[in-house]
């Protein structure tokens, strides 16, 4: 396991690595958003709304990631009629199904979130003249984000590498580079590498989320 | 001349009620203490003044003005200006613990009320100053003590300028020190003719500070009267026998 060969294997990991972070940042971005829309849904007083968003983290939560993704990559493509329209690019289907998947789970943090405030929050905030859009915006909140950040960052950390799942679906990341450097040069060095970078990308991730943590204390 | 009209409030949940036909005024300047044993209704007649509870029938009537009348509510924007003469205290302080001692004080007035900024800033200064927390504007309510915070709940009731303040419970979450604190904000505040009503098991307060006493058991008004008579020569069973087992 020679320095010069891992600088030689370096490169073309990295540009994985890159697949890696962009699924990453796209999924986080999109799926807390939505996260927390479904978790208003779920806890809707139309009940039929409530019912669906249920339904849905609960399909999303009790199904492999996996499948989802297949089904999402090879699956839907061979729906008749309409599956030839339903033909992604892999990596937008890979995004798909990561974002679909996540926002379940951030709805369930962000439920937990909202369970843990006292309901004396809200009744101060009423008797103090607050309407329930001032209610949630300015007291729940804040408060929800905060009380969720540690299951949010677990969550984050959980989904950096959950993206190797992309090698089922050939879109070439990080550890798609590793394991066709493996098979090409008889070495286990580039899966050494591929869990090198894996733990700096989770490692960076951590120490931001301490940060943030640390920011938001109030204490 | 009354500020607070209380007229055949009733409250059940299921077959339990919880305040039957209960009547009292409240004159203004009046400090209006409520004792009474556990789960009597105090606090849920107290919750029902300003809409923590919706009563199932009766009147409430603050300054004139029908919050409810016989069990039928006006319209919200009508409960909403009402409900804002009146402001709350808490067993549990209630204040929001990702906003400073300052932003607690501040929140309400700056979304509420709409005063400029400056105008808040220095009534905020002002109430810190009266209660003694100056130093501890900038604190999180996480770093305050039990009585501390519970003068902090004060001060934020007070930055909304209620006509009336409603006390639940206010020393019954502190350790016994801290309760002397509060009970001396409290006090100060009667001193200049704040209205207040009162939940409380500080019998002590009660007898020195009220000018009224109320005993609730079983959701409804036992007895009420001035507290040297209420307390020196209660007329009911009931009452000698609260008093006898909290005065013990």
């Amino acid at each position: 396991m020679s320095f010069d060969y891992i600088v030689s294997i370096l490169g073309p990991m990295l540009e994985g690595a890159q697949m890696t972070i962009l699924l990453f940042l796209i999924a986080i971005a999109v799926s807390i958003p939505l996260g927390f829309l479904l978790t208003l849904a779920v806890r809707s007083r139309f009940k039929t709304l409530s019912r669906l968003a249920q339904t849905y983290i609960y399909v999303m939560r009790g199904t492999p990631l996996l499948l989802q993704l297949l089904f999402i990559c090879f699956g839907l493509p061979m729906i008749p009629v309409i599956g030839e329209y339903l033909v992604l690019d892999r990596f937008v289907a890979a995004c798909l199904g990561f974002i679909l998947n996540y926002a379940a789970y951030f709805a369930e943090i962000f439920r937990g979130g909202l369970l843990a405030i006292d309901k004396g929050q809200y009744e101060a905030a009423q008797v103090l003249g607050l309407n329930k859009f001032q209610t949630m915006t300015r007291v729940i909140l804040p408060q929800m984000f905060r009380i969720a950040l540690p299951a949010v960052a677990n969550e984050s950390v959980t989904l950096v590498k959950d993206t190797a799942l992309l090698y089922a679906v050939a879109v070439p990341e990080l550890l798609h580079f590793a394991e066709t450097a493996v098979n090409r040069d008889f070495t286990i060095a580039p899966f050494l590498v591929a869990g090198i970078i894996y733990l700096i990308m989770t490692l960076i991730l951590t120490m931001f989320f301490k940060w943030i943590e640390k920011r938001f204390n109030f204490a | 001349m009354a500020i607070i009209e209380v007229k055949n409030l009733k409250k059940s949940y299921g077959h339990l009620d919880v305040l039957k036909q209960i009547t009292f005024d409240v004159n203004k300047n009046d400090v209006v203490a409520v004792i009474g044993p556990s789960g009597s209704g105090k606090s849920t007649m107290l919750r029902s003044l300003v809409q923590l509870e919706t009563i199932d029938g009766g009147s409430i009537c603050v300054s004139g003005d029908y919050l409810v009348k016989d069990g039928v509510y006006s319209k919200p924007a009508d409960i909403k200006n009402i409900t804002a003469k009146m402001g709350m205290v808490f067993q549990h302080f209630n204040l929001f613990p990702h906003l400073t001692v300052k932003e607690n004080l501040e929140l309400a007035p700056k979304l509420v009320k709409k005063q400029a900024p400056s105008a808040i800033q220095q009534q905020s200064k002002d109430i810190l100053e009266k209660i003694g927390l100056s130093s501890h504007a900038n604190a999180y309510p996480s770093n305050l003590s039990g009585g501390q915070k519970q003068r902090v709940a004060i001060a934020r009731a007070l930055m909304m300028n209620p006509d009336i303040l409603l006390f639940d419970e206010p020393t019954s979450a502190l350790d016994p020190e801290l309760t002397g604190e509060v009970l001396q904000v409290m006090k100060d505040l009667a001193k200049e003719h704040m209205t207040m009503i009162v939940v409380t098991h500080e019998m002590g307060f009660a007898k020195e500070v009220a000018n009224r006493v109320i005993f609730m058991d079983n959701g409804e008004i036992v007895e009420s009267g001035h507290p040297a008579e209420l307390f020196e020569n209660p007329q009911h069973e009931r009452t000698k026998a609260f008093l006898n087992r909290s005065l013990k």
